[in-house]
C-alpha cells in the first residue's frame, strides 16, 4: 500500500512539473509584458521599465528562465509576487483556508444533494417526479454561480437578513456561498447518479435481492448505489479539486478571500511567481482528490480494486 | 416496510423509440425553434440587434419589446434570436472538442493497462491543474480573439474531466463478467468496444457528455466576462446574462430570459440524451 | 460538599455573565468600510494601487497637505519649507514632539530614511518612486530640518509629498518587519494598523496620542475608535450590503443603484468629483484615416456625449470635453465649447477627406478602403459599455468600429505598436502634471502617437515653472491645443459615488478626492 501511495505521490510531482512548466510556455504566448504593466501608469521611463525587466529576469533567454522556474522549485524557494512585492508561499497560506473550508462545504452539500436528487429521479423515473429533478439539477447546473450568488444576497441578505453577505469570519458566512456554489454542483452529479442507479435498478442482481427479502432501503443503499456511484464520485472528487484551487466568481461576490483571486490577478498582470505558486496548490490539489476518488471508488466497488489499486 | 410505501419504481416502462416519447420530443422541438431562428436571425430580426438606442433603454415586457429591452436599450427578444447562432455554435464546437480529446482518452485509460492509465490521469491532472483563463489566452494568442477561440478553450478544458468520467464508466463496464466472456471467445477489442462497452457506458458518457454542453456555455460567458471573447454587445446568451445582472433589481428581463433561454438549452440536450438512451435500450 | 461546589460554580457563573455584560456594552464604536478592490499589495512605498490609499491615508501624515477647496498647500508633519530659486532645493523645517505608533521619534532622520527605502531598487516600488521626479538626493542638516535636492526643477513635488504614497513611516518597524512590512504597517496618523489579513480586512484603530493634525483636520482626535475595511469586488453586491447593514460606508455605487439609494431617507450618496484626466478615447494620429486632422474632428462632432454620458451614468456625472477634469486646478473652461454635437457638420468634414459612400453598404470609402476604426478596450471602468454606444453612433456616420476586449498588458503592447485606432483610459491625479504622461512625445501612455514640439515644451516647462499662475497658463494652452489637434474625444469626468449611511457624519475626501480624511468621521447612535 506504501509503495503505491509513493508511486502515486511521484507521479503527481511528474503533473505539476509538466503544468508549471506549460504554464510558463502560456505565459510568453500571453501578449504583453510583465514590467511595463506593473509600471505603465506610474510615469516611468522606458529605461526605468528595461531596468525593472532585467531586476525581474526576464531578459534572460527562454529555457534559463523556465529551468530557473523549475530550478527555483525543487529548492522551495516559491519566490516573490511581482505584483504585490510578498513571498508567494505566505499568500498562498493566508488565502488558503477560506478556499478550503468553502471547497469541502460545497462539495459535502453538493454531493449530499446531488445524489438525493439522482436517487429520487432514479427511483420515479418516468414519472413526473423524474422529470422535475431533472429540470432541477439541469437548472442549477446551467445557472451561472454569478447570477445565482446575486439573487441569493438579494433575497437571504437583503430581504430576510438571515446571512451576512460578505467576509470569511464564520460559520454564519459560509453558508450562503456554501450553498450556491453546492447547488451549482449539485446539478451534475445529479444527473448521472440518475441514470446510473436507473441502469442498475435493471440489472439481475437487484431483482434476486428484493427476492430474497431484503428490505427496500438496504437494497438500495448497498447493492444499487455501490456499484452506481463511481462516475458521480468521479465528478465529485473532480469538483473539489476545482474548488480547492480557488473559486474565484463566487470569493468576488461574496467578498471572500480565496486562491481564486490569487490566481486571476496572477494570469491578468503576468505575475509568474504566484502563478506558479498557486498552480503548485491547483496540481496538488487534484492528484490528491483523484486518489482519494481512486480509492473511495475501489473501497465501494470490490471488482475494481484489482484494476485501481495495483498493489504488487 | 413496502414498496409502494416508497413508491419506488423497479421496473422501468417499457423503452420506447424516440418518437414516442413526449420529453424528447419536446426537448427537439425547443431546439428546433433554437437552430430554426437562428438560421433565420436576419429575417426574424432585421436591422441587427448591436445598434443602441439609449432612449429605450431598460423597458419592460410590452407591446413595442415583447421582452423588454437591456441597458442601451436594444431589444432582448431580437438579441436572443440573433444570439441563438453564438450560443449553438460555442456550445457545438466546445462539446465536440470535449468528446472528442475525452472520450478516447478516457476510454484508453480505463481499457488499456496501468501504466497508460496512469501516464493519462497524470496529464489529465496537468491539465485541470492549469487555470482556464491562462489556457483561454493561449488559444486567443495563437488564433486570434472571437468567441469560438473561447469556445474552443472552454471546450479544450473540459476535455481532462469529461476523460476521467469516460475511464470511470470503462472501469465499470469492463469489469462485467460478459466482457471477460467475450474476450476469452476470441472477439477482437474493437469489435468489444463498439458492441459491448460503448452502448453499456452510454449513460454515463450522454448525460455527462450534456452536462458538459452546460459547462462550455457557461465557461465561455466568464470568458468572456473576463474579457476574451467576441467584440463587446455580441448578443451571446451567457454575455447577455453577465451584462444584465448589474440590473437585476431594476430590470430583471434583461438577464431573466437570456437564462431561461440558455436553461431550456441544456435542459433540451439533457431530455434528448435519456431520450436517446431509452431508445437504445428499446432496440436492443 | 457537593453543595459547596455547586455554589462556587454559581458564583463563577455569575461572575463571568457579569464581566460578558460589561464587556458588551463597553464594545468600541466601529464603522465597516466597504473598499472595492482588494489591493494587490498595500504597502504606500511599493503599491500603485488606489485603494490601500483609503485606508492608509488616516495611517500616515505626509509633510504637507493640499486644501481640495482651492489646491494650496498646508503644513503636516512640515511645519513651513522652502524652495531655493531654481526650483531643485527644498528645506522642510519639522514638527517637534511627533512620534509613531510604536513610539520612535519623528525627525529629519527618519525621513531620509523614507525617501531612501522608496529610491532603493531592492523595493522595487511601482509608484512612490516615480511621483519624486528627478529625485537626487535627502540631507539631513539638523534633528528637525531636511533638505530634498532633485537634479532639476519639478513643480510637482509638494503634490507628490501630500500624498500617502509618500506618507512617513517608522524606520524602526521598517528595520525590524523588511519584506513583511505591510502586514505590520507603522505610521504617525489619526489611525494604527491593527490588523490586516489579505483578501478578507484591514482593521485601524483609532490612535489615542495623536495630537499633530494639520490645520484641515476638523478634530484633533479620531471619533470612531475601530474602522474595518472589507473588498467588494463585485458592484452589484455593494449596494445590497450597505442597505442590510454590513457596511456603513461604501464606495464606487454603480450609478442605477446609486438613484435608488438617493430616495432612500436611511441612505445618503456622496459623490465626489476626482481630479485627473477624464474617460477618454485616444486617436492615433499616425495610423490612417486617422492621420487626417478632418476625419479625427468628425468623429468629435459625430459624438453626442451627454446622451451617452446620460445613458450610461444617468444624472452621475458631468460630460469631458477636454482632456482634465473640471475639478482640476488649471482646467480651461474654454474647451466645453469646442466640438458640439453636430453630425451635419461631421459628415462634411468626412467629405471634405475624401470619404463617401461609393458602394452604398452604408459605410465610406475611399479608393476601394472601408472607413473601419479598431477599438481596443479593457474591460473595466464602463469602457465596453461606451465603446458600444459611440460605434452605435459612428455607424449612422458610415463609419464602422472593429471592437475588441483586452487585457491591461496586452493593451499597453498595442498602443506601444500603434496597432490601435483607438483606444480609451482614465486616470486620476491632482496635478495637472498628469497630461505630461499621456500628450508628451517620449512618454509611454501617448496613445494618440502625437509627436509636437510645441505641447512638448509647454508641458516641460509647466512642470518647472514655479507659480500655479504660469503653470495654470500653459495648462491652458495644452488643452486647449489637444482639442484644436482632435487628439481625444472626452467623454466623462470621473465621480465616486459613495453610499453612506446616514449616521454617519463628517466625511470629506482629500485633494485626490479617493481617499478620507477618518479622523472627522462620527456615527450617530
Amino acid at each position: 500500500m506504501l509503495t503505491y501511495l509513493g508511486r502515486r505521490l511521484v507521479q503527481g510531482l511528474a503533473a505539476m512539473a509538466i503544468a508549471i512548466t506549460l504554464a510558463f510556455v502560456a505565459m510568453q504566448l500571453a501578449p504583453g509584458d510583465p514590467a511595463t504593466a506593473l509600471l505603465a501608469a506610474s510615469g516611468a521611463t522606458q529605461q526605468e521599465v528595461a531596468e525593472r525587466r532585467q531586476q525581474l529576469g526576464l531578459d534572460d533567454p527562454l529555457p534559463t528562465q523556465c529551468l530557473r522556474f523549475l530550478a527555483d522549485l525543487l529548492r522551495g524557494d516559491l519566490g516573490s509576487s511581482w505584483l504585490h512585492g510578498r513571498p508567494v508561499g505566505k499568500m498562498v497560506v493566508e488565502q488558503a483556508p477560506a478556499t478550503i473550508e468553502l471547497a469541502l462545504a460545497a462539495s459535502a452539500i453538493g454531493a449530499a444533494l446531488g445524489i438525493g436528487l439522482g436517487v429520487l429521479g432514479a427511483t420515479r423515473r418516468g414519472r413526473w417526479c423524474d422529470t422535475l429533478a431533472t429540470a432541477l439539477a439541469v437548472v442549477s447546473l446551467s445557472t451561472p454561480t454569478y447570477w445565482s450568488g446575486l439573487l441569493a444576497i438579494l433575497v437571504f441578505s437583503l430581504r430576510l437578513r438571515w446571512f451576512p453577505s460578505s467576509g470569511a469570519a464564520g460559520l454564519h458566512h459560509l453558508v450562503l456561498p456554501a450553498l450556491v456554489l453546492g447547488v451549482a454542483l449539485a446539478g451534475s452529479v445529479a444527473r448521472l447518479v440518475r441514470v446510473r442507479v436507473a441502469e442498475v435498478l435493471e440489472m439481475p442482481f437487484v431483482t434476486a435481492a428484493r427476492a430474497r427479502g431484503l428490505p427496500t432501503r438496504r437494497v438500495l443503499a448497498v447493492h444499487v448505489l455501490r456499484p452506481a456511484l463511481g462516475p458521480a464520485l468521479t465528478v465529485i472528487a473532480l469538483q473539489t479539486g476545482f474548488l480547492l484551487g480557488g473559486a474565484v466568481v463566487t470569493e468576488s461576490v461574496f467578498a471572500r478571500p480565496g486562491l481564486g483571486k490569487l490566481v486571476l490577478d496572477a494570469v491578468l498582470w503576468r505575475d509568474l511567481p504566484v502563478l506558479r505558486g498557486v498552480i503548485l496548490v491547483g496540481a496538488a490539489a487534484y492528484t490528491g482528490m483523484n486518489l482519494v476518488a481512486d480509492l473511495a471508488v475501489a473501497w465501494l466497488d470490490p471488482r475494481l480494486r484489482e484494476r485501481l489499486l495495483p498493489l504488487d | 416496510m413496502r414498496d409502494e410505501d416508497l413508491s419506488i419504481t423497479w421496473y422501468a416502462p417499457r423503452p420506447r423509440p424516440l418518437w414516442r416519447q413526449g420529453s424528447a420530443l419536446a426537448a427537439v422541438v425547443w431546439l428546433g425553434i433554437v437552430g430554426g431562428s437562428a438560421l433565420l436571425a436576419p429575417w426574424l430580426a432585421p436591422g441587427g440587434t448591436l445598434a443602441a438606442d439609449p432612449a429605450r433603454r431598460l423597458l419592460p415586457p410590452g407591446p413595442s419589446a415583447w421582452l423588454g429591452t437591456d441597458a442601451l436599450g436594444r431589444d432582448v427578444l431580437a438579441r436572443l434570436v440573433w444570439g441563438g447562432r453564438w450560443t449553438l455554435q460555442m456550445g457545438l464546437l466546445g462539446l465536440s472538442v470535449a468528446v472528442g480529446l475525452g472520450l478516447p482518452m478516457g476510454m484508453a485509460a480505463g481499457l488499456a493497462g496501468p501504466w497508460l492509465d496512469a501516464v493519462l490521469m497524470r496529464l489529465t491532472d496537468a491539465l485541470l491543474a492549469f487555470p482556464g483563463l491562462l489556457l483561454a489566452m493561449s488559444v486567443v494568442a495563437l488564433t486570434g480573439p472571437g468567441l469560438l477561440p473561447v469556445a474552443l478553450a472552454a471546450g479544450l478544458a473540459a476535455a481532462p474531466s469529461y476523460a476521467r468520467v469516460a475511464r470511470s464508466a470503462a472501469l465499470e463496464v469492463r469489469s462485467q463478467p460478459y466482457i471477460e466472456a467475450a474476450f476469452a471467445i476470441g472477439a477482437g477489442p474493437w469489435r468489444i468496444l463498439r458492441r459491448h462497452i460503448l452502448p453499456n457506458a452510454a449513460g454515463a458518457l450522454l448525460s455527462f457528455a450534456a452536462a458538459q454542453l452546460g459547462w462550455v456555455l457557461l465557461t465561455g460567458a466568464a470568458l468572456n466576462f473576463l474579457g476574451l471573447g467576441g467584440p463587446p454587445g455580441t448578443p451571446e446568451w451567457g454575455a447577455m446574462l453577465a451584462a444584465g445582472r448589474g440590473f437585476l433589481r431594476d430590470a430583471p428581463w434583461a438577464s431573466v430570459f437570456p437564462g431561461l433561454a440558455l436553461t431550456l438549452t441544456v435542459l433540451a440536450a439533457h431530455l434528448l440524451s435519456d431520450g436517446v438512451l431509452e431508445a437504445l435500450r428499446a432496440r436492443r | 460538599m457537593v453543595r459547596t461546589v455547586r455554589r462556587i460554580l454559581a458564583l463563577l457563573i455569575c461572575v463571568l455573565l457579569l464581566l460578558a455584560a460589561c464587556r458588551a456594552s463597553r464594545s468600541p464604536t466601529r464603522i465597516v468600510y466597504g473598499l472595492t478592490l482588494a489591493p494587490s499589495g498595500i504597502d504606500p512605498h511599493v503599491n500603485a494601487s488606489s485603494e490601500l490609499g483609503i485606508p492608509l491615508t488616516s495611517v500616515y501624515d505626509t509633510l504637507v497637505y493640499q486644501d481640495p477647496a482651492n489646491g494650496t498647500f498646508v503644513g503636516g508633519l512640515a511645519e513651513r519649507w522652502e524652495i531655493s530659486a531654481d526650483g531643485t532645493i527644498y528645506t522642510f523645517y519639522l514638527r517637534h514632539g511627533v512620534k509613531f505608533h510604536d513610539g520612535t521619534p519623528f525627525n529629519a532622520e527618519a525621513v531620509r530614511a523614507n525617501l531612501e527605502r522608496i529610491t532603493s531598487a531592492d523595493l522595487a516600488s511601482q509608484k512612490a518612486r516615480f511621483m519624486l521626479g528627478p529625485y537626487e538626493r535627502t540631507e539631513v542638516l539638523d534633528e528637525y530640518t531636511v533638505r530634498i535636492v532633485l537634479s532639476e526643477p519639478f513643480a510637482p513635488l509638494l503634490d507628490s509629498l501630500s500624498q500617502v504614497y509618500l506618507g512617513m513611516a517608522s524606520p524602526t518597524a521598517i528595520a525590524k518587519w523588511g519584506s513583511d512590512y505591510q502586514l505590520h504597517q507603522v505610521g504617525t496618523g489619526p489611525y494604527m494598523f491593527a490588523e490586516y489579513v489579505p483578501g478578507d480586512h484591514l482593521l485601524l484603530r483609532a490612535n489615542p496620542t495623536y495630537a499633530w493634525g494639520p490645520s484641515l483636520y476638523q478634530h484633533r482626535r479620531a471619533q470612531v475608535e475601530e474602522i474595518e475595511f472589507r473588498f467588494f469586488t463585485d458592484p452589484a453586491t455593494r449596494s445590497p450590503a450597505l442597505e442590510s447593514g454590513q457596511v456603513q460606508i461604501m464606495g464606487e455605487i454603480p450609478p442605477q443603484d446609486a438613484a435608488r439609494l438617493a430616495d432612500n431617507p436611511e441612505f445618503r450618496v456622496a459623490a465626489v468629483p476626482i481630479p485627473g484626466v477624464s474617460l477618454m478615447f485616444f486617436l492615433n494620429t499616425q495610423r490612417p484615416p486617422l492621420d487626417r486632422l478632418e476625419v479625427r474632428q468628425a468623429l468629435l462632432y459625430g459624438t453626442d456625449r451627454p446622451a451617452i454620458v446620460a445613458a450610461v451614468f444617468g444624472e452621475t456625472s458631468p460630460v469631458a470635453y477636454g482632456p482634465l477634469a473640471a475639478v482640476n486646478w488649471g482646467y480651461d473652461p474654454a474647451v466645453q465649447s469646442t466640438y458640439p454635437y453636430d453630425p451635419g457638420q461631421a459628415a462634411s468634414l468626412l467629405e471634405e477627406a475624401g470619404w463617401l459612400d461609393h458602394d452604398g453598404d452604408g459605410i465610406r470609402d475611399q479608393d476601394g478602403q472601408s472607413l473601419r476604426l479598431d477599438l481596443y478596450l479593457m474591460g473595466w471602468g464602463y469602457m465596453p459599455e461606451v465603446g458600444q454606444l459611440l460605434a452605435a453612433q459612428w455607424a449612422e456616420l458610415g463609419i464602422a468600429v472593429n471592437s475588441q476586449i483586452v487585457s491591461y498588458p496586452e493593451a499597453l503592447q498595442i498602443a506601444g505598436e500603434g496597432r490601435h485606432h483607438l483606444m480609451p483610459f482614465t486616470l486620476s491625479g491632482s496635478d495637472p502634471d498628469i497630461l505630461r504622461r499621456f500628450f508628451h512625445s517620449q512618454q509611454g501612455f501617448n496613445w494618440a502617437k502625437v509627436d509636437d514640439a510645441q505641447l512638448d515644451a509647454w508641458l516641460e516647462e509647466a512642470a518647472r515653472a514655479s507659480t500655479r499662475e504660469e503653470r495654470a497658463a500653459l495648462y491652458s494652452q495644452v488643452q486647449r491645443r489637444v482639442m484644436e489637434q482632435a487628439l481625444v474625444v472626452p467623454i466623462r469626468d470621473y465621480v465616486n459615488l459613495n453610499g453612506v449611511s446616514a449616521r454617519v457624519e463628517g466625511l470629506r475626501f482629500d485633494a485626490q478626492g479617493w481617499f478620507p480624511w477618518l479622523i472627522d468621521v462620527s456615527l450617530a447612535p
